[in-house]
């Protein structure tokens, strides 16, 4: 049997890239510590601050989720959950009932807020619409633009002063990958633990931009917690060949991810510095804050012949 | 050996022959799966990738990576 490094109790863990092994409540500690850290390191949450937590019910959002019910216990602060159902059949359907169940004994107030009712279509039917139209693009691009629209939406109407997603290391070396791939400087620049506010946005943090993705799983399934562990069907492209790249160089090389993280962190003052400032405007369709003249979900609608049907997505 | 293996999310289980001193990541690279992506449960306890694994031995495998 493997032990603790810490305690000599039975290992769960190893953690290649530290040199040490971990047992159940050694890995819980540390997780939550790392949690703690961030919110104390980047100032993620002040005393007093209403947050909003994105919750689609798979690990990563339900852990945020309870990691941050506990951290409101200790220190009184205000946390609704803000589910966004996409439409998509046979997966999402699943998860809704799952944030649901976890809200609910932790005592967060839950909104679910849907594309149909915004957009007058599900993710699976902007889907089919794109290919019948031949748009060209993948149900990422338009479940990614359009789920940061609703979120936003919702955490502003929710009059929340922060709204803190689930996203991990993983995530964020995969966003940093991505960027880098496509040369897109104004959306590297705009990654980091938090987005700072500007009129119109929320802004947005990462509690959880220094837990590993396979560490925010143990943690859910050490803790016995509710969650969601099925794939997307929509998964795959370009996303995909990214996340398997960076396995296979933490697997041969550990401590991989959180060099990239470091590195991107030291560089980000010096891209901000050559990403020029823009002018933040009202979309002339929905009202929603952008910095051309229609917004990109207003912009990815009319391309699939749809248009926002509501004005208001959380119903008092 | 022989273990018996369930993936989570597919159905039922199956039987995998291993060397009789195997560790859980030669069963994961026999499956081509990556530790990274995955958890292992021996007879329901989380186990590290350096476990060895005995003959009967019920294995669990949940993979991790969902998102889309």
């Amino acid at each position: 049997m493997l032990r603790c490094s810490f305690c000599g109790r039975r290992a769960v863990y190893n953690r290649r890239y530290a040199g040490v092994m971990l047992c159940d409540m050694c890995m819980i500690q540390s997780v939550e510590r790392r949690f703690r850290r961030a919110i104390a390191k980047h100032k993620l949450i002040s005393p007093g601050e209403r947050v909003a937590v994105a919750v689609s019910g798979g690990k990563d959002s339900i852990v945020c989720l309870h990691l941050l019910a506990g951290y409101r216990s200790q220190r009184s602060r205000e946390l609704a959950a803000i589910t966004v159902d996409e439409g998509i059949r046979g997966y999402r359907d699943q998860s809704v009932p799952i944030a649901r169940k976890n809200t609910k004994p932790l005592g967060v107030e839950h909104f679910v807020v849907s594309f149909k009712d915004a957009f007058g279509a599900t993710l699976d039917q902007m889907v089919r619409i794109a290919k019948r139209r031949k748009t060209g693009l993948n149900p990422c691009t338009y479940c990614g633009v359009m789920r940061r629209s609703l979120l936003n939406q919702a955490a502003r109407e929710l009059g929340a002063d922060k709204l803190a997603t689930a996203h991990n290391l993983d995530d964020e070396d995969q966003a940093i990958m991505l960027n880098y791939v496509r040369a897109d400087f104004s959306r590297l620049h705009r990654l980091g633990p938090i987005y700072p506010p500007r009129e119109g946005f929320v802004p947005r943090i990462k509690p959880l931009r220094e837990v590993p993705e396979k560490e925010t799983a143990l943690y859910a399934l050490l803790r016995g917690l509710n969650v969601h562990f099925a794939v997307c069907p929509y998964s795959g492209g370009i996303h995909t060949e990214i996340r398997d790249f960076l396995n296979n160089l933490e697997a041969n090389h550990p401590n991989s991810k959180f060099m990239i993280l470091r590195m991107f962190d030291r560089l980000k003052p010096r891209i901000t510095q050559i990403v020029p400032e823009f002018e933040m405007r009202r979309c002339e369709v929905c009202g929603e804050p952008t910095s051309t003249n229609v917004c990109k979900t207003c912009e990815l609608l009319q391309s699939l012949g749809l248009k926002r049907e509501q004005k208001t997505i959380i119903s008092s | 050996m022989t273990l018996n293996v369930r993936i989570l999310g597919r159905r039922g289980t199956r039987n995998v022959r291993l060397s009789k001193s195997a560790k859980v990541m030669d069963l994961l690279e026999a499956l081509d799966l990556s530790p990274q992506i995955v958890v292992t449960r021996r007879n329901g306890k989380i186990i590290v990738e350096e476990e060895r694994l005995a003959s009967g031995d019920l294995v669990e495998i949940v993979p991790i990576v969902t998102g889309g």
